[in-house]
């Protein structure tokens, strides 16, 4: 770890005017580079791997930031609310969705510490980015190669990805929020700004070695979070039954009426380089009589162009294969 | 040195099989036990090690000026200013021990040391480390198992190669043959105390605060690397953060410690990181196995053929014997058994929990399985049928105790066998399938000598002193146990004194072979006492005060050799053991998750119910993380291979957590073995053992896909 300076902020004004590059929504971070630190479970984990090398750290852990409130029918979460308090906050007791990704994500202790603005932006796990020992990395290098493409693949991306970069975002919160049109409240230096969390990332197809749209010293202050009038799931597939990233996850948000999908939202995790919105699934699915062979036609149609290499080209099948499943189990159909 | 003395004293009792708690049980969980770590001088420097970029070459260059020029340095290390060691051999064994760090330019695999840099404080030392410039000159290395290019060593390194009867004969006898690969995948120890060493030098004589499963050993090895007399090397690690065999040889990380307190004059201490414990402290090579079965109609075995090709680094030995539950398994009277072992730039393999019969038990108990399918014929009947009641491997002697028929049919019994479906896919409910799957396993036995220091004082309390280690299996508490019942004293009354290499010798804690070793060495020291004290019977606090009369203490050593068999007319046994798993496969997702986890255990006479049901439960979770979970994955990724591990972090290394590990279910079977008086049999690793097979054929009869490949993920099963 490369010695750095460690600052705390007491309000929001005082954390924007200290960050002054647009370290925050680079793939890197060095000496030069003034960031944020909040729960530090990402942050820490990437300086210690020599990763990310800020020369100053900015706590905003302790801005006031960390209330839920409901406002009509959307939740606005602070940036500084665990994944835990969240977890267990009345507000989010039938939102299983939401709840679900927060609790089949981490451990007890991570979600103890790791803050839901930190959570969105939490950076990807690919191991050959995260080792700068790995010459061939699009994100830290721009222009030296993808080493993943034919090394170690297992966990990585087929959607939002091309030969230049195969990294996926890990993040399961993410992808709930997504699929729930949540948008993000951004202070920055000039105001304020709320976009889409589906806006927030930059996929690794478009540019690697960026991965948000943050500009300098922008700060996510809340969530906001509109409750559907619909019923909600999310299904997280991975080879440990605890502590571990999703292979391929789904969320679904659906009311049926009349055995008609009348509102329908699809992401899926472990899949995309930025949380991935099924757009192309929701297509099919709109408007249309539930059935499980719907649900097949729409899972086939979100994975039709995915991009696989050796160590991937089981994840479009089993993420077909999760989507339909959680179709099913949120829509109750069962033929 | 550290002492136990917080168990309650009282009126002695019979104590053996009882289910005492462990006498270290409230240091452990008030955090109070010292980990050799914590023994360290506190002005100790701090040394972290440096890992090659490459996986073989020469270190043509290590430029250590911005590193020196870094707050807090005081020494960069490399093979440029390291004193000269000797490469040790291993103290027991006909093997060559770890390489010491710091002596050539050679690189010899991905993380291999290259420097090493001493600071005031690890934060420091961490930091000048990436300030090191190291340049190489590259050779292409060899990194995998199937590379052409390797050497392959195939005149029986490991001791595994066996051939009796005529295995063509058999296999023309048979009315079936099953043939398959197998192959699993390499495994990484990884206890989550990370091992540490501290060196201090007081002119020639060295003391070293050390996670070690082996203080004598290691004692043994830094005097032979180091040409001082082994009484002038003491070794002390009363306690480590588990060890898995990761801890079984005197591995550099030690030797760095000793060589770096040498060059700058004063302790230096040495922690391993996470990933250097992937690369610094051995693991389980993978392997590549092929089983041929051969059997008549009515399930007997007529021929078995094992071979298995597993790697070994490019410049040590590991005798890792795939074969040996083969070998002694099953009455068969045809075989042929085969171990080649490949030299390839990795770190060096070594012992992890059951080396060996780990992987060669998933080949063969599933190769049974497959044959029981083939036959339509019982998998419990089938190893039933082939019970070997004699040893096979070893002219066919009696055994000195085996219940693994027991074993087998009382497994069968607590999981149910006999109300499953036993056709393949039969058993579902709702999206999960249903499976159940056995293993038998036949451990093999080891033993070395081990010698035991009994101190009588002149209270009637006693002592016992030996080099042995616990690494937190009980041996604290069966010792204390064995002694206290052979003395008629409390628990209370009896002082362990254990972890340093100046006691008394002792063998390693692995080869499941310690128990047995040192608890006959305390009953043997104890009758010699109690021989010197003119008593006999176990004759309690009052009387052994008033024989030691006015000296201060009276003692006594003795040493506990292992028989020899022919001799006694009898063949050692290891432990037997029979597996039994229900799984819940996911019929769409592939995902497998254990329901229920049957082990039924023949370890002869138990010390301990609670520690050796800690024991088998603690193989169990081992042995869940093997069949589904655990990786070490190197990097084989096209252009120039480095043999990098590319998942060196516990966040990606899987092991079972709770929630993949359902109430394992434990008991025990048989009786005290014949061998030896006290009847123990080791239980440290057959609690591992044929899980992944049970789980293997488990899923293979929940869904009728057969996985001939460690560890089995979801992806294998769409």
């Amino acid at each position: 770890m490369h010695p750095f300076t460690y600052t705390r902020v007491d309000d929001v004004e005082a954390a924007s005017a200290a960050v002054t590059t647009d370290a925050v929504s680079r793939a890197v971070q060095g000496p030069d580079d003034t960031v944020f630190i909040a729960g530090g479970t990402t942050q820490l984990d990437l300086m210690r791997d020599g990763v990310w090398s800020p020369g100053t750290l900015v706590d905003v852990s302790r801005l006031p930031l960390a209330d839920v409130e409901l406002d009509e029918d959307t939740l606005v979460v602070g940036a500084a609310v665990t994944m835990a308090d969240l977890a267990r906050h009345e507000a989010v007791a039938d939102l299983d969705v939401l709840r679900d990704s927060l609790l089949l994500a981490a451990s007890p202790q991570l979600r103890s510490m790791a803050t839901v603005g930190g959570n969105v932006l939490q950076r990807t796990r690919c191991r050959y980015f995260r080792d700068p020992e790995v010459t061939q990395c699009n994100k830290r290098r721009p222009g030296s190669g993808c080493a993943a493409i034919e090394g170690t693949a297992r966990t990585h991306a087929v959607l939002g990805v091309d030969a230049g970069c195969i990294a996926v975002h890990a993040s399961d919160l993410a992808v709930a929020l997504v699929t729930l049109d949540a948008r993000v409240r951004l202070h920055g230096p000039d105001g304020g700004r709320t976009i889409p969390v589906a806006d927030l990332h930059v996929r690794a197809d478009v540019d690697p070695a960026r991965d948000n749209v943050l500009a300098a010293g922008e700060l996510v202050t809340h969530l906001e979070i509109p409750v559907p009038d619909a019923r909600t799931g999310y299904l997280k597939v991975r080879d440990r039954a605890s502590y571990e990233f999703a292979l391929t996850s789904a969320a679904v948000v659906a009311r049926v009426e009349d055995g008609i999908l009348a509102h329908v939202a699809v992401g899926l995790g472990g899949v995309g380089s930025v949380p991935w919105r099924a757009t192309r699934a929701e297509e099919v699915l709109r408007g249309q009589r539930a059935s499980l062979a719907l649900f097949e036609q729409a899972a086939a149609a979100e994975l039709a162009d995915a991009f696989t290499v050796p160590g991937t080209d089981f994840k479009p099948e089993l993420a077909r294969r999760t989507l339909v499943r959680q179709l099913r189990d949120v829509t109750e159909v069962t033929a | 040195m550290t002492t136990t003395t917080n168990a309650p004293a009282g009126t002695a009792t019979p104590v053996l099989g009882a289910g005492v708690t462990r006498v270290d049980g409230p240091l452990k969980v008030t955090g109070a036990v010292p980990y050799a770590d914590d023994l360290a001088p506190r002005d100790a420097l701090v040394g972290v090690l440096v890992g090659s970029t490459i996986a073989a070459g020469q270190i043509s260059l290590v430029d250590a000026s911005d590193a020196l020029a870094a707050p807090g340095v005081v020494a960069v290390i490399s093979h440029h200013d390291a004193p000269s060691v000797v490469r040790p051999n291993e103290a027991s064994a006909d093997e060559r021990a770890p390489r010491p760090p710091f002596q050539d330019a050679t690189v010899r695999f991905h993380g291999d040391h290259v420097a090493m840099v001493v600071a005031q404080t690890r934060e420091e030392a961490v930091h000048a480390a990436t300030l090191l410039h190291v340049s190489y000159d590259v050779s292409e290395p060899v990194v995998d198992l199937n590379d052409p290019r390797a050497t392959r060593e195939d005149d029986d390194p490991a001791g595994a190669d066996s051939t009796r009867g005529d295995l063509e004969r058999g296999l023309a006898e048979a009315d079936v043959v099953v043939a398959a690969d197998y192959v699993t995948g390499d495994n990484t120890n990884n206890p989550i105390g990370l091992f540490a060493a501290c060196a201090e030098w007081d002119g020639e004589s060295l003391h070293m605060w050390a996670t070690t499963q082996w203080p004598s050993n290691t004692a043994d090895c830094l005097a032979e690397a180091w040409g001082v007399p082994r009484e002038d090397v003491r070794v002390e690690c009363p306690y480590l953060g588990g060890g898995f065999g990761s801890g079984l040889r005197p591995w550099p990380y030690i030797h760095a410690a000793a060589i770096a307190a040498k060059v700058v004059g004063r302790p230096v201490r040495v922690v391993l990181s996470r990933p250097q414990m992937f690369t610094d402290v051995g693991h389980r090579p993978e392997t590549v196995q092929h089983v041929r079965l051969g059997a008549r109609r009515d399930g007997t075995l007529t021929a078995v053929e094992h071979t298995a090709t597993i790697p070994v680094a490019v410049d040590d030995d590991n005798p890792e014997n795939v074969v040996s539950g083969t070998r002694q398994g099953y009455a068969v009277e045809h075989l042929r058994a085969d171990v080649d072992q490949v030299r390839l730039h990795i770190s060096p393999p070594g012992s992890m929990r059951a080396p060996g019969e780990a992987q060669g038990n998933f080949a063969l108990e599933t190769a049974l399985d497959e044959l029981a399918v083939e036959l339509d014929i019982d998998p419990v009947r089938l190893r039933l049928h082939n019970d070997a009641t004699t040893n096979p491997d070893q002219d066919d002697l009696p055994w000195s105790s085996k219940a693994l028929d027991q074993c087998l049919r009382r497994g069968a019994e607590l999981i149910g066998w006999d109300d499953r479906d036993p056709a393949p896919r039969s058993m579902r409910d709702g999206d999960q399938l249903i499976g159940y799957g056995v293993a038998a396993v036949s451990f093999f036995y080891f033993q070395q000598p081990c010698t035991v220091r009994v101190v009588v004082r002149r209270d009637g309390t006693a002592a016992v002193h030996c080099a042995a280690m616990d690494i937190g299996t009980g041996t604290y508490t069966v010792v204390t146990q064995v002694a206290a019942e052979r003395l008629g004293l409390g628990l209370g009354d009896v002082e362990v004194v254990l972890g340093d290499s100046s006691l008394p010798p002792s063998p390693p804690a692995g080869g499941s072979g310690l128990a047995t070793a040192i608890s006959n060495a305390v009953a043997l020291a104890v009758t010699a006492v109690l021989d010197d004290l003119d008593l006999s019977g176990a004759p309690g606090r009052d009387a052994l005060s008033r024989a030691v009369g006015a000296r201060d203490e009276v003692a006594a050593e003795a040493t506990a050799e292992p028989p020899d068999p022919a001799e006694m007319g009898m063949s050692p046994s290891g432990a037997f053991g029979a597996k039994f798993a229900r799984v819940r496969v996911d019929a769409d997702l592939g995902l497998v998750r254990v329901e229920r986890l049957v082990s039924v255990i023949d370890c002869g006479q138990v010390l301990n119910e609670r520690t050796a049901r800690s024991q088998v439960i603690g193989g169990a979770v081992g042995g869940i993380g093997h069949a589904l979970l655990e990786h070490t994955v190197t990097d084989l990724h096209a252009g120039p291979q480095t043999g990098r591990i590319t998942n060196a972090h516990m966040a990606d290394y899987l092991i079972a957590v709770n929630a993949d590990v359902p109430d394992l279910e434990v008991e025990f079977v048989g009786g005290p073995d014949r061998l030896n008086p006290v009847g123990v049999k080791g239980v440290g690793e057959v609690g591992l053992c044929g899980v992944a097979a049970a789980i293997g054929n488990a899923v293979f009869h929940a869904t009728g896909r057969r996985v001939r490949r460690l560890p089995i993920t979801p992806d294998l099963l769409l």
